[in-house]
This record gives structure tokens, C-alpha cells and sequence, in this order.
């Protein structure tokens, strides 16, 4: 069997008839990371004892999955992909850990991140750029590209990562896989390495919806080490996977999805995003969703990317202040405590950190705030309200996750034009308001996958993943993994 | 002349369990880094969870400080670099305090005088750094405990009234059982903002700032110090610099460092500790648990209970002696009794036992009780005190001891009357001066020996009014002669 | 407008230093953002808008109760577990002068 090509779902039956065990799931899991390693760079650290310490059986016991390598787990290597963080070895676990631990989950390697979880490209980690399964000429996007191509790469049926702006959902979509980041809260922030605390959260990639719902029931619940986490809410995410969907409302934005504001030769793969996009919805609504176009002031979504960058710098220079090689990281030189502080911050964090840190800074600084750090959480409250007012009609927006598929490692990035980053960076409204969020395929562009987004109300993930669950059945495109036959379709 | 401006920054440590942010303990340890936890270490991941009583004491605080308190409680992020500030941040409040424009009131010379507290904030302690001849070590320990601020309006004008202030407010903290408040283990720690202006000048001066001192008695010394020293600088027509200065053991600041430019700690709102509202009903239930304090105490003692200005000092001084007083006052008790009750015979009991009201034997109740006795006469004041030390040595109600021994106490008149009778014949000498010379002091020798004869069972009321009563009558014998 | 000193003292006061070409980058975008959040202040009535901190509030959290939970506290080794520098169970650093 090639225990690659299962999902979750799959390999549970099959541990469950005792066709394999765990252990050698993993060690199966264990010889494809070290097999793609060198040519994808998914992993940190690869783990190579098996383990498993479970406190009690779920779907998951005796699977195995990767987790992004800035979730603390104690004595395990966390670098959150940085060299400031080079040999940082943890002394306690992050919740999530902690809760697939206890469940039975089997690790199989701490993934690549962009440093520190600020990027979007997969290409910043301090061990290297990570690689597109399905095509090594490009991205597999961030900054959980590790856990992406690990998942895509078929070593293990899902992975953890963690999503401040799109950093799971954009990955998914450029890896041919599904991501999730549920609603802010749902799932404990303890031991993820903060980026911007008030945008971060916790989520996972699977190949199939029914895989997220079964990860998500696992990691999710209240935790007594975070305050922003929910009471618990009972839900069991699977039950209710299989509703129906008639009469579901869900919006597009037309400002980002209209394709007259495109030009035929320039934007020649939005266009054929959007060809996929469409033909999607109209096998929705046959399907019986109800699918409608709403427009929405186009400074308010201008204002999306500014905004997104404006907080969560600032929040990143304050949550990475901690790093100044004093009570753990390397070390730095100089004959005062603020020297050596200096000293480890310059050599450890690299150029793109730096450059955000600075503009975080500058954000907060008394005569600036105002203008900047303020006006940017205003325009949050903005864009937030106006997508409460719609989910007052809608049970949820889909839009495509990006103007084409992964783009290649040479395509500068500063000649997006000012329409292509709003089709870029719109993802980041689930963040500002913490809505369930969710990337699935939706076909191909180059034989290279592309996926849309479907972004709910708060608390409502079992909406959210019921109606993913359906245009999974839609688009047919469940228990992908790279070069999967259906791309040559 | 100069008028003197002083502004004071108190920093206290408050008395929990737990650290403000995590559940790491809270205790003065001197075994390093033994009460730390993810959180107080600043560790990459780690979330901040609010202490329900580190805020819950903050707030009292306020109230009792006549702050106004919020509507919710949230916190903000100090941003800085320091080797003690792990996190490189320090969780803390700017946006809405505690409490705002509170004051207290102290005494200084005989006069009230109002202390505008400008905030009231709630943050975290930082790590402790030890220094060596070469290097320094940092123990967390410290780190995350809960830190209040009080930060007051710069209306304070004199070395005693920044003092008295302090005393004032560590009984504050004393009477709301918020902190122990010991300064020898920096509990209590305090910054001094001075400057000095020409009298009636509205413009403030060039402000000097002295860090955490520790102990008020160099507090005073500091700020007498700069008062010399500003004062003089400003006669030779000389600036003040604007600086931050420290306190040696010589009792003399040095400068540590000028002011460059503020440093600015871009302060946002913290976004791990999600807003929690302040019911009216929580506000209520905190104000009511707010004991009177000191000067309020010993403003009532004058005008309710008409005490003397010193024995209203001496009972409102402190919490417990306070509290001890009026509790024996619920009880019905005589005012003045309890006052020379509880001011002599207690205080000198604790002082000599060394020990405090907890652990004193006789409860209010017990003080009550003799207190009845000598007041409705059946026992002398003196008979009264000597009853409470002997409760004391034998750990017995002083009721008990006080109904045992009048079981045989002399109250009838005819044995009382052969006592004196036998009294006077046999101390002719001093009867004789009573009768010749009118000598009104025989009646208290005549009072001790009959004391003495019926070993000290004889009522002593009703043994003083017969004396009298026989001394009288011989009088009008020898005079009718 | 922000000048490349300007960032250098920036960059400093955060403790790190960046070399002279990283600086002109952040110079261009400094002016890119800028840009886009002067757009921001246009906004028609913006400043009436309240600043949004949290995703949304719920006002169910509860406060810690006020308890010592040993689990939690980590052990002197945790504690130093990613210091080379240390004496007598601390963290030792270059003398504080201050």
C-alpha cells in the first residue's frame, strides 16, 4: 500500500484493520522526509525515534503528522526558522503539541517556516528555501511551507502551522492541499511562537476537509494559558460535515473578482483563475448554494495590505524583543549587557526581520502612532464591521486565494500592480476579524494547483467546514498529493 | 527662597500567591530562580494570564485612595531593552489605570494636608540583578510580581511631607492588607522627581529624578540633599541639570545619568489579555471590604469619641491597635476606659511580650468585660489593670478570675466598718493629722491598709465611701468637743 | 520623510544594525507604506472610527484564580537550560552599571 496517498480517514481504517501498525507508518513517514529533504527542504528537524505516548485513543493515535518549527516542544529543537533561535531546545510544550501528544499522534519533524513566521514565500528560513512539490521552479508560498510540502509531499496526512496573515491558506492553496485557521480562539495560541498576537493563530493542513475537522475536534478547546481562547462550545466538527447545503448564502467581492478591471495579456492567469473561480460557482449553485456578488468600497480593501502590515509589524517587534541572546540564544559580544544585546539581534535575526522591525517600530513611536499604528486598527474595525454586516446576510465569502498559481522563485514581486495585491493579500480579513478561514483546490494552472478561500462567521467553523466539505464533493479534488494525475486534466 | 516641587513615583510589591501573569509563586526567596515560569522568563510562545487578585487588590487600593476606577481592565505593553526585562516588554497600564485622580490626606504639623495622586497603575515586577566586580547576575525570581504604581501630582513641597506621605501610604497598603510594604525588601520602593522655582514663579524648574529608593529615611536625606544642592546652584545663578541622580550610603545624590531625549516606550494595548468589565456590583462589594483609614480613624476618635489629639494618634496609628480598639468598643465598653485600657495596659503588654495583637491573649471581648467591672464600680482601675496581667500569665478569661475572687470580696458594711474602726485605732498618729490638721491624703493610707487587712477582699467603692464617711463623722465628734 | 540616519537610529534603539544597501530597501518601501497609510487618513470620518485591538470580545474571560501551580514552575536547569552563561543557578551577564 502506499500509505502516502491516504488521508487521515484512510490510515486510520487501515491501522484499525491492522493492515499496518503505527510504527511502521512512521518510519514509512520518516524515510520520505529524509528521501525529499534535500530536494524540497520541508524539515528542521526530522525526528527518528518513534514515539508515542498517548493518554487516550482518538482518530488519530498512532498517525503521523509534522508540526511548524516555531510550536514549542520541550526538548525538541524550535528555531522558529531563525538563527537567533538556532539552538533553542524548549523547555515547555505548546498546548497543541501537548493535545496531539495526548492523543496519539506520532511527530514526525518540525517543519520550515519564513523566519519567524514573517514572510509569505517560504524562502526566508535560516536553513534554506523550501521547495514546491509540484514543480521545483517555484514557491510553495508561507510562511508554513514546510508543513505545506510535507503534506503535499504525501510524508504525512497533516500538518500544523500557523496563519497571521494567510500563512497557512496560502501555502495550502499553492501545495495542492486544504488549510485552516478557525476561528481566533478556538484553538490555543500557548506555544506558538507570537508574531502579532492580536492576527496569530493555530490551524492545520490535511488533504481532505473531513481530515481538518478531525485535527481541529483534536487541538481545539479552551486553555487556562490563553485568555483569547473560547469556552468550550461542544461541537464535534465531523457531525456535521455532511449537511446539507441548500440555501447557504455566500458573497464574492466584486471589486477583486470582476474581470473586466483585468487586461487580457497581462494578467493573462487571473483571468484563468477567475475562468476557474466562476465555473466553481456555477457548479455551486447547481449544487443548491446561493451565490451573490457584492461590492465593497475599494479604498476599504486598498487599505487591507497597508493595514495588515502596519499591525502586525508592530506587534512583531515588541513579541520578538525576548530575543536578545540573554537567557537563551546565542549569545552575543560586547563589554555591556545592551552590546551583546546588539551584537545577537544583528547576527541573528536577517535582513527582511530587521527591515519589518524597524517599520513596527516606527509605527508605535509616539508622534507616529496616531497616524500610523491607530489608524491602521481603525481600518481593521472598518473592514471588520463590514464583513459582520454581510455575515448578517451571508454564511460566508469565497474569493481565490491568489492571482494564479505558486509564482516562480525569479518573478520579482514589486511588479504587482495595485488590483493584483488586492487578489494577493485579501485573505487577511479572516485575521482581522479571527473568521474561520479555510483554503481548498479548486484546478490547475500549469499543471500546478490554485485554490479558493471560503471565510465564515466567528465561532461558526462547523458552518464553515460544512460548506468546504461540499465544494470538496464539487470540485472532486479531495486526497491531493504533488503531481497527482488530475493535474494533467 | 525656593519653593520646593516634589512629584513621587511609589512602586509596591503586592502580597499574592501567584505572579501577576503567571502561576509561578510569588515569595521573597533568597535561592535563585526557583518561582519562575515559562512566562516570567520571557520564553518564545508564552502567554500572559491576569491574576484575579493582584487586580483585585489594585483596585482596592485605588478606591481606598479615592481614585476613580474603570470601567474595564486592560493592559498595555512598555516596550524597552533591559537586562532585567526579559520579555523586552513590561506588561503594565496606560491606556485606563486602575485609578485616576485619587488623593490622601496626611497630617504635617498639626495641619491636613491633600495628596493628589495623579494614577494608579497595575504591572510587573522585573528580574533582580545582583552585581559583582565584574559582572552582573540576573535572578527571575522577581520577575512577573505583581508591581503597583502610584504616581502622585508634583504638589508635594517639603522632605517631611514626602515622608509622612509615604508613611501614610504604606499604612494604606498595611490597612487594606494589599502588601506587607517592607522597604528592606524592596517592597516598597520609591522615585523622586524635585525641582526648585523662585516663590510665586508658576513655572516649574529643571526636574532632577532619583530612582528607587528604598528606605524613606533616604528619601529625606535625598531630597534635603538636593534642596541644598539645587538651592545653591540657583543663588550662584547657575542651571540644574536636567538628569537622573542616585543616593549613596553618605546621604549625598551623585548623577547617573542626563536626560537625553525621553525614552519612548511606544505603549499599545496589550492583545493577549482580552477586556474584562468592572460590575457595579464587583465595585460595591470591593468598596465595602475597604477599612477607614488612619487619618479618618483619628478624626472620628476626636469628634465622636472626643479623645485627646494623642490618644487618637496613638489608637489610629495602626491598623490592628485600631481595629483592636473598636472592637472593644462594639462591645458597649466605657470610651475612656477602653483609651487607658488599650493605651497603657495593651501596648505596654505587646511591647513587653514582643509580640503583636494576634497572638495577645486578651480579645476585645475579655477587654470588655473587665472594662464593665470597673466601670459599674466593682472593681478598682487599678484592681482591673492587675486582673488583665494576671489573665494574661495564667491564660485565663479575666471574668472568670474577676467573679472567682468577688465570690469573697467584702461587701458588708458592718465588717467593712470593723476593719476601718480597727484600722484607726491603730494608726492614731495618722488619724490625728486628719482631725488636727485636715490632711486629706490619710484617707487613700487609711484605703490601703484596710485593702491590705481583709487581703484585698473588701469592696474597694464601698470601703473608700465609708472611710470618707467615718472620717467625716469623727471630725464633727472633735470639732463639737 | 524618513532619511536613512533616521532608520539607522531607528534600527539601533531596537538593538540590531543593518548593512548600507538593506538600509536604501528599507528606505523605498518606508516610502511605499507611507504612502499607502497617508491613503488610510483619507478616509472619510476615520478618526471617529474606535481602534480595534482584539478580533472581537466576548467579556466572558475570567481572571486566574490567585493560585501557586507548581507544574508550571520550571526547574533551575529549565530555567538555564539555554544559557551558557551562567554562576550559582543565574544568568550571567556583563557588570549592569546604573
Amino acid at each position: 500500500m502506499e500509505y502516502s496517498k491516504m488521508t487521515l480517514k484512510e490510515l486510520r481504517e487501515a491501522l484499525d484493520k491492522d493492515e499496518v501498525t503505527s510504527e511502521e507508518l512512521f518510519q514509512e513517514a520518516n524515510k520520505l522526509a529524509h528521501q525529499y529533504q534535500e530536494e524540497y527542504n520541508p524539515f528542521v528537524t526530522i525526528i527518528d525515534k518513534y514515539k508515542m505516548k498517548k493518554k487516550k485513543d482518538t482518530i488519530i493515535t498512532g498517525i503521523p503528522y509534522a508540526l511548524k518549527d516555531n510550536i514549542s516542544t520541550s526538548n525538541i529543537l524550535t528555531t522558529a526558522s531563525s538563527n537567533i533561535l538556532k539552538d533553542y531546545i524548549p523547555v515547555f510544550d505548546a498546548t497543541v503539541y501537548k493535545k496531539l501528544k495526548e492523543a496519539g499522534g506520532v511527530l514526525v519533524g518540525k517543519t520550515v517556516l519564513d523566519e519567524l513566521a514573517m514572510g509569505g514565500t517560504g524562502t526566508t528560513g535560516h536553513t534554506g528555501i523550501v521547495y514546491n512539490p509540484w514543480d521545483k521552479t517555484r514557491e510553495i508560498g508561507g510562511s508554513s511551507a514546510g508543513s505545506a510540502a510535507a503534506v503535499a509531499l504525501g510524508i504525512v496526512p497533516f500538518a500544523i502551522g500557523s496563519d497571521t496573515g494567510d500563512s497557512i491558506r496560502k501555502p495550502a492553496a499553492f501545495g495542492g492541499v486544504v488549510g485552516f485557521k478557525p476561528t481566533y480562539g478556538l484553538i490555543s495560541r500557548y506555544g506558538l511562537f507570537a508574531f502579532a498576537s492580536s492576527l496569530d493563530h493555530v490551524g492545520c493542513f490535511a488533504r481532505s476537509v473531513y481530515d481538518i475537522a478531525v485535527v481541529t475536534n483534536i487541538i481545539k478547546g479552551y486553555d487556562p494559558h490563553d485568555m483569547t481562547s473560547l469556552k468550550d462550545d461542544g461541537k464535534d466538527l465531523t457531525e456535521t460535515l455532511d449537511n446539507s447545503i441548500k440555501g447557504r448564502k455566500i458573497f464574492y467581492i466584486k471589486e477583486i473578482c470582476d474581470r473586466s478591471q483585468y487586461d487580457k495579456e497581462k494578467d493573462k492567469t487571473v483571468l484563468e483563475v477567475l475562468d476557474n473561480f466562476y465555473e466553481l460557482l456555477d457548479k455551486m449553485k447547481e449544487n443548491g448554494f446561493i451565490v451573490e456578488e457584492v461590492s465593497i468600497d475599494q479604498d476599504l480593501l486598498a487599505a487591507i495590505y497597508p493595514t495588515y502590515m502596519c499591525i502586525s509589524c508592530a506587534e512583531a517587534t515588541s513579541n520578538n524583543a525576548n530575543l536578545t541572546g540573554i537567557q537563551f540564544g546565542p549569545r552575543g559580544e560586547g563589554n555591556t549587557v545592551l552590546e551583546i544585546m546588539f551584537d545577537a539581534r544583528t547576527k541573528g535575526f536577517s535582513e527582511l526581520i530587521k527591515r519589518r522591525f524597524v517599520l513596527g517600530s516606527y509605527i508605535l513611536q509616539k508622534e507616529n502612532q496616531e497616524k500610523l499604528y491607530l489608524n491602521a486598527c481603525r481600518i481593521r474595525r472598518l473592514i471588520v464591521d463590514k464583513m459582520n454586516e454581510l455575515f448578517k446576510t451571508y454564511d460566508g465569502m469565497i474569493l481565490p486565494c491568489s492571482g494564479g498559481a505558486a509564482p516562480h522563485f525569479n518573478e520579482a514581486t514589486d511588479q504587482l500592480s495595485e488590483r493584483y495585491l488586492l487578489m494577493e493579500n485579501h485573505m487577511a480579513i479572516g485575521n482581522f476579524g479571527g473568521f474561520p478561514s479555510i483554503t481548498l483546490p479548486s484546478g490547475f494552472i500549469d499543471h500546478c494547483p490554485i485554490g479558493i478561500n471560503l471565510t465564515g462567521k466567528v465561532k461558526e467553523d462547523d458552518v464553515v467546514l460544512n460548506m468546504a466539505y461540499q465544494i470538496e464533493k464539487i470540485t472532486g479534488l479531495k486526497g491531493m498529493k504533488a503531481g497527482d494525475e488530475r493535474c494533467m486534466k | 527662597m525656593y519653593e520646593v516641587v516634589i512629584g513621587l513615583e511609589v512602586h509596591c510589591e503586592l502580597d499574592t500567591k501567584s505572579k501577576n501573569f503567571s502561576s509561578a509563586r510569588n515569595e521573597y526567596t533568597h535561592i535563585p530562580n526557583i518561582n519562575v515560569a515559562p512566562v516570567d522568563l520571557g520564553l518564545p510562545g508564552i502567554l500572559p494570564v491576569v491574576n484575579e487578585e493582584a487586580c483585585r487588590k489594585a483596585l482596592k487600593t485605588a478606591m481606598a485612595l479615592h481614585c476613580t476606577t474603570p470601567d474595564e481592565v486592560i493592559f498595555d505593553r512598555k516596550n524597552y531593552f533591559y537586562a532585567d526585562l526579559p520579555k523586552g516588554y513590561q506588561i503594565t497600564q496606560m491606556t485606563k489605570p486602575m485609578g485616576r485622580n485619587g488623593y490622601l490626606d496626611i497630617m504635617v504639623d498639626g495641619k491636613t494636608k491633600r495628596i493628589l495622586i495623579h494614577q494608579l497603575h497595575l504591572e510587573e515586577d522585573t528580574a533582580s540583578l545582583d552585581h559583582y566586580n565584574t559582572y552582573s547576575l540576573i535572578d527571575y525570581n522577581r520577575s512577573g510580581i505583581p508591581l503597583m504604581e502610584i504616581v502622585t501630582e508634583p504638589c508635594i513641597s517639603s522632605a517631611e511631607e514626602a515622608v509622612t506621605f509615604l508613611e501614610d501610604l504604606r499604612d494604606v497598603f498595611l490597612f487594606c492588607g494589599v502588601s506587607e510594604a517592607k522597604s528592606d525588601k524592596g517592597q516598597m520602593r520609591c522615585d523622586v522627581n524635585i525641582s526648585l522655582k523662585k516663590k510665586g514663579e508658576t513655572k516649574l524648574g529643571t526636574k532632577v529624578e532619583m530612582k528607587n529608593i528604598n528606605a524613606f529615611n533616604s528619601v529625606k536625606a535625598a531630597i534635603l540633599y538636593e534642596i541644598k544642592r539645587q538651592s545653591a546652584l540657583l543663588d550662584e545663578g547657575k542651571e540644574v541639570v536636567q538628569e537622573t541622580r542616585r543616593i549613596d550610603e553618605d546621604g549625598k545624590t551623585y548623577s547617573m545619568r542626563e536626560k537625553v531625549d525621553a525614552i519612548d516606550y511606544k505603549y499599545y494595548v496589550e492583545p493577549n489579555i482580552p477586556p474584562v468589565k468592572l460590575t457595579d456590583a464587583y465595585k460595591e462589594e470591593l468598596e465595602k471590604s475597604i477599612p477607614m483609614l488612619k487619618l479618618d480613624r483619628f478624626e472620628k476618635y476626636i469628634k465622636e469619641y472626643h479623645l485627646s489629639e494623642y490618644d487618637a494618634q496613638v489608637l489610629s496609628k495602626n491598623r490592628d491597635i485600631a481595629d483592636y480598639f473598636e472592637e472593644v468598643l462594639s462591645y458597649g465598653s466605657d470610651i475612656e476606659l477602653a483609651v487607658n485600657f488599650v493605651t497603657t495596659s495593651v501596648l505596654s503588654s505587646l511591647n513587653k511580650l514582643e509580640i503583636g495583637l494576634d497572638e495577645f491573649f486578651i480579645t476585645p471581648k475579655m477587654l470588655s468585660g473587665i472594662i464593665d467591672y470597673v466601670h459599674k464600680g466593682k472593681i478598682s482601675l487599678d484592681h482591673g489593670k492587675k486582673i488583665m496581667y494576671q489573665a494574661i500569665e495564667k491564660k485565663k478569661d479575666p471574668v472568670e478570675i474577676i467573679e472567682e475572687s468577688s465570690l469573697s470580696q467584702i461587701d458588708d458594711d458592718q465588717v467593712l466598718l470593723d476593719y476601718i474602726k480597727a484600722v484607726f485605732s491603730e494608726n492614731p498618729e495618722q488619724l490625728r493629722q486628719y482631725l488636727e490638721e485636715d490632711n486629706q491624703y490619710v484617707v487613700n493610707f487609711f484605703m490601703g491598709k484596710v485593702m491590705q487587712k481583709s487581703n484585698r477582699q473588701a469592696n474597694p467603692n464601698r470601703t473608700l465611701d465609708l472611710i470618707k464617711q467615718q472620717l467625716e463623722e469623727r471630725k464633727k465628734e472633735y470639732e463639737g468637743k | 520623510m524618513v532619511s536613512k540616519e533616521d532608520l539607522k537610529k531607528y534600527a539601533s534603539k531596537l538593538m540590531f544594525d543593518m548593512k548600507e544597501e538593506e538600509y536604501e530597501t528599507l528606505e523605498k518601501e518606508f516610502k511605499i507604506i507611507l504612502k499607502q497609510m497617508d491613503l488610510i487618513g483619507e478616509i472619510p470620518n476615520i478618526k471617529e472610527v474606535k481602534p480595534m485591538t482584539f478580533p472581537y470580545i466576548t467579556y466572558d474571560v475570567e481572571w486566574r484564580k490567585d493560585e501557586v501551580d507548581e507544574n508550571e514552575t520550571l526547574t533551575v536547569n529549565e530555567v538555564l537550560a539555554n544559557c551558557k552563561h551562567q554562576i550559582n543557578d543565574q544568568v550571567k551577564v556583563p557588570k549592569v552599571v546604573e
